[in-house]
């Protein structure tokens, strides 16, 4: 179908898709500019991140700052949990949203409404730390994984917007395959669920991002340091600036810029090097077309 | 389309969760026996947990060789929770609502510990501290450990720090160059000011340079800023003030309007960084380095790491670049900036510690590891190992860095070191290194006798726990405006107007009535 | 079996609730949505369990919360954090520049995130557009300290390269950083920069599932590319864009803490506080979990009210609502 559009582009068209093109690629520009900066003062000494405002190629190459970072087995023993906690806990995740958005998407089921309004009640009103944290306590999952992913297994924003795709899918297939005698279960797995596939992707996407991030949970359930992700370790590197040291007496130094900088770039990469794979999942749209084909 | 899958695949699915959350539901139960839970009743303990903050990139873990090492020392089994220290206050609440507190806490004297301790939350230690039964808690500087007190309650056994820190870093060079003295009153420092500014110290003919360097500020007042030792040094009192025997707050004192006004001055006449009011501290040290500014108030810790710098830019001449000078004299007196004496103490909560007989079998191997030996242990490490003892000085092994870190930057915040430091000071690099040290000290010993405190450090007004913070930044923010030239002296009087009637006058009330009580 | 899905649907398009009429409709209507409902039983789990059991927590709003002394155990006191935080003097302040952040980040960073899904979609090379996708959410992943200390870098008077580039521009000297008036504009800025990227992704969702045999039906039958946008491409994302702006104004009095916190300075205080940052001064740095709790729940009835609200006139113009 891209013979197609070619074939009947305008001469104004063609002047918009260069036009387009290239304000895109400036706006992707100045997307990733200040990101090649804390790239390029991740491989810079400490010496030039003081004295040069801003730079996109070090001077001087240095691999100090993630030498000091990745050279400990700390670091990479929690680098493993959390790509094994994210990959688990975006899979749980995104399972019950889609198990629960699903019905909810059938107009005529009886209570929907209801339910519907708690949950957007629990979008803009959470019970907040404390609260949380006992009942967390009280089910038995203090320093276990499952803390850092089931409080948080249902996203209600994603649950809503999930919902709404499903809504949206056109009726005639799902009828079809009722005729053929298949359950709703059934309809959901092989119906519903790959029609989705650009929105459960996304959302997949979604819910990796904050377990991979999540900063609080950790902190706030996990007592044994042994099971502590990532993040723990980067953001005390990244949060401790030159005037908490103050507290410490014995004058450590605060950590240098580089080695912020580098921590930045440990923490993002990985869930950058995610995206591509899920991208090729956004231009299944045709699937749509097959229906009425 | 392949609608005739069969359902294995999502039924397998919802069994792995379903049964997740019924195995967390169960597993509910045999939470109870964790560290806390096994101190309850009234037996002896035989482990001690302990919160606390730590700083280094990584946290020891529970085979260190420290634990070991002071547990032995202290005969009980000793476990510490690691926090990291951008987020120990969240986490302390917390624990704090939880039923499994540690025995013993790091904590600082904020809104949430007062109100924790004055509700029974924590052991009162004001008598047991005193009675010289525990000689290694025993205070060197009583009106510190009056200071770290809830209205003279003491509820911690604090861990000191320098009281002098403050003094005034200069381009030594910039000096050199335009034969000038190091500035010794607050109006020699305007004058260097001024000179770094207009007089062209590097000599490259441009008119490229000014005096101080300060950052903005994350505090509000009396947060130990260069604003609030330059209105100190100027006699307006450490927050507050003794006048008659009443207390009053500095910034409505005559002293502290002048102080504003040289401060005003240094910001419109340009012999201030142009971006005081917003340039993040942690970037504090690039003006200076890169000969912008030449005058930082700050710290002295902040001079080596200065040096060090300089050290990689230009390493034949690093030693010329610095001068430590201490606090000025200024117009009204000598006054000198204290530190609070301490960062945080260690509490006792009353929920895991629950008799008199435990609270002293703790306060025992609290004193125990302040020993000169667990001293050591805390905060050079092992000898041996990752250290090694010449001249009555620390020499570190550089293979051994990382345990290093984690001996300076986790378990030197369980020393309290309130008899003393009696550990072992690392052993300066060079010559110069040592020399700065030397002066250090001696800045320190001649400030600390000019040394103002703050007359209301031990006292919690209730008024002053609920609202102190935005009260605080109503002046604070008041100060940068007007010296940004935004309010004049009549807009900061207004400022001051609603200080008091937002609840000013209450907290002005009930501190005088509590400093009168404590007499 | 067969009788059963058929009616269930028939019944697909009816937009009433059956509300069961006696015990036998109960029994039928629990028969005919056994599955539906034996799906939801996780769901409806994790939100009890999580979401709504924890809420017996809010009762700290009216009381003097001090976490060692538990919930119970707390002294109550009635409506008092409520009327400290509506009758305080700087309430109106604070209520004007929440909403005037809001409103901003409704009416700029929002449309912004659909003219880039649109953009992004009309491109034509394959492997340009994948790589501006990817650049332009990467901006998501910086935590707001790294993207404050980097505007601070960038502005910086004397040396902040966009600094220098924009006072040559304009000829004058501005400290943009403390400028009470550049302060919404750099939020604003920062917002777009940040998260427009990332914005777009559910769009480019809901735009991946549009019959790409309409638009070429539409260019046989002589469609432009302006025409396709506005009657297939922009139609298609409807629903999306009407359910997020629902969602939205729920938002409205939630601008978040950390970017404007980070951004506030003693000389833009005055446009820079609002709620969030308020209640971390007063409820965390002040230690009043009650007070913080119950700025919480106002503001969690006004989300509640706008929802319902925008919610109910979508409905009115014969849109999908997020009922």
């Amino acid at each position: 179908m891209a013979r197609v559009k070619y074939r009947f582009n305008t001469p104004a068209g063609k002047v918009f898709d260069v036009v387009n093109a290239a304000v895109l690629i400036g706006v992707g520009a100045i997307a990733i500019l200040p990101f090649l900066y804390v790239l390029a003062g991740s491989f810079a000494t400490e010496y030039e991140l003081t004295t040069r405002p801003f730079f996109l190629w070090p001077n001087e190459f240095t691999t100090d700052a993630y030498a000091s970072i990745l050279g400990s087995s700390v670091f990479v023993r929690a680098f493993i949990t959390t790509i094994a906690v994210t990959a688990v806990g975006t899979t749980v995740q995104l399972v019950l949203t889609a198990l629960m958005a699903y019905p909810l998407s059938k107009i005529d089921l009886p209570g929907r409404r209801t339910i519907m309004s708690l949950v957007v009640f629990t979008m803009v009103f959470s019970a907040g730390l404390i609260p949380t944290f006992l009942i967390v306590k009280q089910l038995g999952l203090l320093d276990t994984y499952w803390a850092l992913i089931l409080p948080a297994a249902i996203n209600p924003f994603s649950l809503i917007i999930i919902k709404n795709f499903f809504q949206e899918l056109p009726k005639e297939l799902e009828e079809s395959a009722k005729i053929d005698g298949a359950n709703e279960l059934r309809i959901l797995r092989s119906v519903v669920m790959p029609l989705s596939k650009p929105v459960l992707a996304t959302f997949a996407l979604f819910y990796a991002v904050g377990i991979w991030n999540d900063y609080m949970s950790p902190l706030i359930y996990l007592n044994d340091t042994s099971k502590w992700t990532l993040q723990m370790f980067l953001r005390q590197v990244t949060a401790a600036s030159s005037l908490t040291a103050e507290d410490l007496g014995n004058e450590l130094p605060p950590p240098a810029q580089g080695i912020k900088f580098a921590v930045v770039m440990v923490a993002t990469i990985p869930v950058l090097l995610a995206y591509p794979f899920l991208q090729k999942h956004f231009a299944k749209g045709m699937l749509i077309g097959s229906v009425k084909g | 389309m392949t609608t005739r899958k069969r359902l294995r695949a999502p039924l397998a699915i919802l069994t792995v969760t379903g049964l997740a959350l019924t195995a967390a539901c169960t597993s509910g139960g045999d939470d109870g026996d964790g560290d806390g839970g096994g101190d309850g009743g009234g037996d002896a303990l035989s482990s001690l947990s302990i919160m606390a903050p730590y700083f280094a990139a990584v946290p020891p873990e529970e085979d260190d060789p420290i634990d070991l090492a002071l547990s032995e020392l202290t005969g009980v089994d000793l476990s510490v929770q690691w926090v990291p220290n951008t987020d120990y206050g969240e986490r302390t609440n917390v624990v704090l609502a939880g039923d499994d507190i540690p025995d013993v806490m790091v904590m600082g004297k904020t809104p949430a510990f007062v109100q924790t301790a004055e509700a029974g939350g924590f052991w009162e230690l004001t008598d047991y501290l005193n009675s010289g039964d525990y000689p290694n808690l025993v205070s060197e500087n009583p009106e510190v450990q009056e200071a770290t007190s809830v209205n003279g309650h003491v509820y911690g056994v604090y861990r000191s720090r320098d009281v002098i820190r403050h003094c005034i870093i200069l381009r030594a060079d910039w000096l050199a160059n335009l034969g000038l003295e190091q500035p010794q009153t607050t109006d020699e420092l305007f004058e260097v000011a001024r000179a770094f500014t207009e007089d062209d110290p590097d000599g490259n003919g441009q008119d490229d340079t000014y005096g101080f360097i300060n950052p903005a500020w994350p505090g509000s007042i009396g947060s130990g800023s260069p604003y609030d030792a330059l209105e100190l040094w100027n006699g307006a009192g450490n927050v507050w003030l003794e006048d008659g025997g009443e207390l009053v707050p500095s910034f409505t004192t005559d002293e502290w309007m002048e102080a504003l006004e040289y401060e005003r001055d240094l910001v419109q006449n340009g012999y201030t960084n142009p971006d005081y009011a917003t340039m993040d501290p942690a970037t504090w040290n690039e003006p200076f380095l890169n000969g912008q500014g030449g005058i930082i108030i700050d710290v002295q810790s902040r001079a080596p790491q200065l040096v060090e710098l300089f050290r990689e830019q230009d390493p034949a001449n690093a030693e010329s670049y610095v001068a430590l000078v201490g606090q000025p004299e200024g117009p009204h007196g000598t006054f000198a900036m204290p530190t609070a004496g301490y960062s945080n103490f260690l509490a006792i909560p009353r929920s895991s510690v629950e008799t008199e007989e435990q609270l002293e079998q703790v306060l025992q191997v609290l004193n125990d590891m302040n020993s000169t030996e667990a001293q050591i242990l805390l905060n050079n490490g092992i000898e041996g190992d990752n250290f090694t003892v010449e001249d009555d000085y620390a020499v570190y092994n550089e293979d051994r860095q990382d345990f290093t870190d984690q001996v300076s930057g986790a378990w030197a915040q369980l020393g309290t070191n309130v008899a003393g430091y009696n550990a072992y000071s690392t052993q300066p690099a060079t010559p110069y290194d040592e020399e700065l040290a030397q002066l250090r000290l001696d800045l320190q010993a001649e400030d600390l006798e000019n040394a103002v405190f703050n007359p209301a450090a031990a006292l919690a007004s209730e008024t002053y726990q609920s609202s102190g913070t935005q009260l605080d930044t109503l002046i604070s923010d008041a100060r940068i405006q007007f010296i940004a030239g935004q309010i004049d002296e009549a807009g900061v009087q207004d400022v001051i107007d609603r200080w008091h009637s937002q609840g000013g006058d209450q907290v002005i009330a009930e501190l005088n009535e509590l400093y009168s009580e404590l007499g | 079996m067969a009788t059963l899905i058929e009616a269930e649907a028939a019944s697909g398009g009816a937009d009433i609730t059956p509300r069961p009429q006696n015990r036998r409709n109960v029994r039928e209507t629990i028969v005919r949505y056994r599955w539906l409902l034996f799906l939801m039983l996780p769901g409806i789990t994790y939100f009890a369990l999580f979401r709504f059991w924890p809420m017996y927590g809010a009762q700290i709003a009216w009381r003097d919360y001090i976490p060692f002394l538990g919930i119970q155990g707390s002294e109550w006191v009635g409506w008092k954090h409520f009327e400290d935080f509506f009758t305080n003097p700087d309430f109106p302040r604070l209520l004007g520049n929440t909403l005037i952040l809001a409103a901003l980040s409704l009416f700029i960073a929002f449309p912004l995130t659909i003219v880039m899904a649109l953009l992004l979609n009309e491109l034509r090379l394959n492997i340009l557009k994948r790589t501006v996708q990817t650049l332009v959410y990467v901006p998501h992943f910086l935590s707001w300290t790294v993207v404050v200390s980097l505007t601070g870098l960038l502005f910086a008077i004397g040396n902040g390269p966009l600094w220098t580039w924009l006072n040559d521009l304009m000829g004058t000297e501005i400290n943009f950083l403390a400028d009470p008036a550049w302060f919404r504009p750099l939020i604003v800025l920062q917002d777009v920069w940040k998260n427009t990227g990332w914005g777009t992704i559910i769009f480019l969702a809901a735009l991946a599932s549009v019959d790409q045999e309409q638009y070429e039906a539409a260019i046989i039958d002589g469609a432009g590319r302006w025409q396709r946008v506005w009657h297939i491409t922009l139609p298609s994302i409807r629903s999306t864009i009407i359910v997020l702006l629902i969602l939205q104004t729920g938002q409205i009095l939630n601008t978040g803490f950390e970017q404007i916190y980070l951004m506030s300075n003693a000389l833009n205080r005055s446009v820079a506080d609002v709620f969030d940052t308020y209640v971390y001064f007063v409820g965390i740095q002040q230690g009043s979990y009650s007070y913080a709790t119950a700025v919480g729940l106002a503001k969690a009835i006004v989300g509640v009210i706008l929802i319902f609200g925008t919610n109910w006139i979508a409905k009115r113009f014969n849109q999908t609502g997020i009922f």
